[in-house]
């Protein structure tokens, strides 16, 4: 008797558990839908896009419909998958779409500027600021199809809550 | 009256199709879960890969775990976003991983063996079919964060069922 009585509380619990595992789990599925798919926030951190982004780290909103709808362009704020790490992404601007001739200086290689064309489905990213940023001008254009969002929105620090600047 | 139980009844049938589009919902989202991070069917066709894969079509099991993990190797059959296309996926093999020296062949440029080095977070990918194949001969190696995933298994034609061929 004692027995059966265990056995059905027992039940009732797990499946109170399952319910709540059950709830949880797609909650999770949705948020990483939207993370994945529409916006998610993404900390940000380095030298290498000053004064536009802060170096000491800023939580961005990252976009992910414009590079599937092939509405990225020049001048945009991207978060690129690296060429040369696939296990980092990149904060960087582009600066050539395919096609553009892009004009470049690299300050580390004395004061003559450069001029590379950009390949078919590759972009041109640049940090903006070039004493301290590793980007296309090292490892030459970059493949449309590692560009994963599109920086629209910066949400901390506080003060500079906004679109960062151009 | 009329209109009382009219609207009650709608309120009865906009529930249940509330419900039943829930059901829906969850289900595509745990096939599209599915599909991106585990395992997905795709239709390959093309001549690049004869006569490892079929000419007309063939549809193969491409998992989407090994790429994550960074176990995809030399010799793996990948399915590959396109550095010239973003909007196309490539089905090719992995040739070369970075470090590697490649020694490759191109009848189209005559009878002279090439070398090239695969640079940091590169991958050099080759069709099996070398006379019929756009590949790495031509656009260089590829990042590695374009790679898709893993072909292991191919489920169409039925009698071409199994691991395809090394």
């Amino acid at each position: 008797m004692k027995l059966v009585s265990y056995m059905s509380q027992w039940r009732g619990i797990a499946k109170e558990a399952m319910d709540r595992t059950a709830i949880a789990v797609k909650f999770l599925c949705c948020l990483h839908i939207t993370d994945t798919y529409f916006c998610s926030p993404t900390h940000v951190y380095g030298p290498s896009m000053l004064p536009t982004l802060n170096m000491v780290g800023d939580i961005v909103l990252v976009e992910h419909v414009s590079q599937r709808l092939g509405k990225v362009r020049h001048g945009d704020l991207v978060v690129i998958r690296s060429p040369l790490d696939p296990k980092r992404c990149l904060t960087k601007r582009i600066m050539g779409m395919e096609g553009d001739t892009v004009t470049y200086f690299d300050p580390m290689l004395g004061d003559a500027t450069r001029v590379a064309v950009m390949p078919k489905g590759h972009v041109w990213i640049q940090g903006d600021n070039i004493f301290a940023s590793h980007d296309s001008r090292h490892f030459g254009p970059v493949p449309y199809g590692l560009i994963q969002g599109k920086v629209f929105f910066r949400v901390w620090p506080l003060d500079c809550l906004g679109v960062p600047g151009q």
